[in-house]
């Protein structure tokens, strides 16, 4: 067996990234997805500052500028994503260019990988545009660049996650509709799936809880123990990327009994939002000023996409191991 | 059997023995057993859905036999894939090809993905854009390519790491006669070369100028492995026969028990003889004072055994 080498990954990059380059229309979709950023941002910049009332604390208007930036370009590529790959295996199979690929010295490692990289690559190139605008946050201010970076890093690794997904579902299936009808439904269960698990199961899972009161009275009521079942939304792409970002402090005001709690931040409010779900019902708040931030869910999310990603390549490696015993029905090699 | 004799896989470029597939209840080749010796062409021949495209992408380690013994240049494609794929090259029946490359770019990936020397790669693909023709297209891309010019680009694909042992599916098909007897000279070429050359082919009377070894394969089965020069002596053929003064060869053929089988202005048909009873029968006739003008086989020697093979199944 033949061990797979950059040297070969590197090959079968280069090809498909010339292939990529000289078939589509490039330069087209790239301007496009600048002018939407562009357009996207000047709308909410001017939103922001009108709106949503952030004329006056103008040291931190980047912070929801940002964070709402950022939702919306991994939203965008979480879409994106999918089409860069869902069709590179059966579709060179369709177009009777894959076997000619597998009786070369390539080892099929060095084929998923190199495919998944030019993929990938093209995410990443698309990720990169939005830079500039995120630049323009920052300018705002309240953004610091480790905020950017764990942003930024977190994004370009589910873009390689969704890519190496669909990239599987293009060597599992035989059909290139099929495998991109996937792909986008394994998006959407990574999202809205996510959520609506959450909000199914959640409300099954209760005790009855019991409090007393300071004059004695004990009551027992029922309580919902979403600590047991956070972890749903941990693999949510929102979730992960929220609450990888370092977290900015909520504004807090008081006037007379009532407080305050503004979140400048979608960002932090997710992230706050998800791990005090991590909590136990009887947890005591002790107060909001608290830099009580709770046990991330980051890392668990991050980690099941991770592990997705890398099954999701060595699935595409032995689809492509020849020779081959079963073949997808109505498939012929040559 | 290949394993067991180091002399056998020397000599043998392949070797297949009692090799069966199937494809979910299809069965594709059912006990088939081949060879193709070194510095020979092999000619694989069958009826549509014999196996043949089956059998090869076995051969190219594409398709996992199961069961049998299977030896590419000695090497078992199942065991060692690697080890068959750097000596081996195969042009399949049909094929895609990266459209948006340029010819040049085409062939040097290839290149590069049998790991050639890099410095060994621009002489190389400049060789054998010389011997497909291909050289003046060497910048354009692929897409500007007849399909027989791709069909020999492929060709020159399957050679670029100089495999010493050729697969060949249908290579003709598409090919315009001057192309094809360039690929006749090519295969030929290379089979002097030492190269051991299978090509697969429904044009029989081509393959028998290019072959020197025919297998006939039939429902995944062999049906027959014979020498060219075996075939010629045992194939039966029609003949067809032409004398100054049709009247005198009518009388000749009658007296000596020949019933002809049809004629016209070009000659008197004859049924099928071996190549002895022909030659007996010409002596004959000139012996006996007919003024033959023309005396030659009616079809191949290869169609003829094809028929006969093919006869029983309709
Ligand atoms: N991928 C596949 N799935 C199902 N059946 C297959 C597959 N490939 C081949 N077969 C079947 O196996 C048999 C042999 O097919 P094969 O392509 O090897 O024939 P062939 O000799 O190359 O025919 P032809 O002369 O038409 O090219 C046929 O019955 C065919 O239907
Ligand atoms: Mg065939």
């Amino acid at each position: 067996m033949n061990t797979p080498t950059p040297y070969g990954i590197w090959l079968v990059t280069r090809q498909e990234f010339r292939i990529r380059l000289r078939t589509g229309r490039w330069r087209w979709l790239l301007g496009g997805w600048v002018a939407l950023l562009a357009i996207f941002t000047a709308l909410l910049d001017l939103s922001v500052q009108t709106g949503y009332g952030f004329a006056n604390d103008n040291a931190r208007r980047g912070v929801p500028l940002f964070g709402i930036l950022m939702l919306f370009v991994l939203g965008m590529v979480l879409v994106i994503s999918p089409a860069l790959t869902s069709q590179t295996i059966n579709g060179d199979r369709e177009r009777g260019t894959l076997a000619t690929l597998q009786v070369t010295k390539l080892t099929p490692l060095e084929i998923a990988l190199g495919k998944l990289l030019a993929g990938w690559g093209v995410g990443l190139v698309a990720l990169a545009l939005t830079l500039p605008f995120a630049g323009y946050a920052m300018a705002n201010g309240g953004i610091t660049i480790g905020r950017v970076a764990a942003v930024y890093g977190v994004v370009a690794i589910l873009i390689g996650v969704v890519c190496a997904v669909s990239q599987a579902l293009s060597a599992l299936l035989a059909r290139s509709i099929t495998s991109a009808l996937l792909s986008y439904l394994t998006v959407a269960a990574l999202t809205i799936g996510t959520l609506i698990s959450f909000a199914l199961i959640a409300p099954l899972i209760t005790e009855p809880h019991t409090q007393r009161d300071p004059d004695g009275y004990v009551y027992t009521y029922t309580v919902m123990r979403q600590d047991r079942v956070w972890w749903l939304l941990a693999p949510n792409p929102f979730v992960v990327v929220a609450d990888a970002a370092p977290q900015v402090p909520p504004q807090i005001t008081q006037r007379g009994d009532v407080v305050y709690v503004d979140d400048y931040d979608p960002l932090s409010m997710i992230g706050r939002g998800v791990r005090d779900l991590r909590r136990p019902p009887d947890y005591q708040y002790s107060s909001y000023t608290e830099q009580d931030r709770g046990e991330p869910v980051w890392p668990i999310g991050l980690a099941f996409n991770v592990l997705l990603g890398v099954g999701a390549v060595a699935v595409t490696a032995a689809r492509l191991r020849t020779p081959s015993r079963r073949l997808s029905r109505g498939v012929r090699i040559a | 059997m290949a394993s067991e004799n180091g002399q056998e896989s020397a000599e043998f470029g392949v070797v297949v023995h009692d090799v069966w597939r199937h494809f979910g209840s299809v069965p594709a080749l059912s006990g088939v057993s081949i060879s193709a010796p070194y510095g020979q062409v092999t000619a694989l021949v069958g009826p549509n859905g014999a196996g043949k495209t089956t059998l090869l992408l076995i051969l190219a380690s594409l398709l996992r036999p199961d069961r049998g013994e299977v030896r590419v240049a000695g090497a078992d494609p199942v065991a060692d894939p690697f080890g068959v794929r750097s000596q081996m090259g195969w042009m399949p029946d049909s094929f895609g090809v990266y459209d948006q490359l340029t010819v040049y770019e085409y062939l040097g990936f290839f290149a590069d993905a049998y790991r050639m020397k890099r410095a060994s790669v621009p002489s190389r693909v400049a060789e054998l854009l010389t011997l497909i023709h291909l050289s003046e297209f060497a910048y354009q891309p692929v897409h500007v390519l007849s399909r027989g010019q791709k069909q020999r680009l492929a060709l020159a694909r399957a050679l670029i790491h100089r495999p010493r042992v050729l697969l060949l599916d249908e290579p003709a098909s598409g090919l315009d006669p001057r192309s094809r007897v360039e690929l006749r000279d090519i295969l030929r070429g290379l089979a002097a070369e030492g190269a051991a050359v299978l090509v697969s082919s429904h044009i029989l009377t081509e393959l028998e100028e290019i072959a020197d070894r025919v297998v006939l394969v039939d429902r995944g089965r062999t049906a027959g492995e014979h020498t060219m020069n075996e075939l010629a002596a045992q194939a039966r053929t029609a003949y067809r026969v032409r004398a100054t003064d049709p009247a005198v060869l009518a009388s000749a053929l009658q007296s000596r028990g020949v019933q002809a089988t049809g004629g016209n202005g070009t000659g008197t048909e004859l049924p099928p003889m071996s190549e002895d009873e022909a030659a007996d029968l010409l002596a004959g006739l000139v012996g006996g004072g007919v003024r033959v003008v023309a005396f030659e086989p009616l079809g191949s020697n290869l169609e003829s055994v094809y028929m006969a093979m093919t006869e029983e199944r309709r």
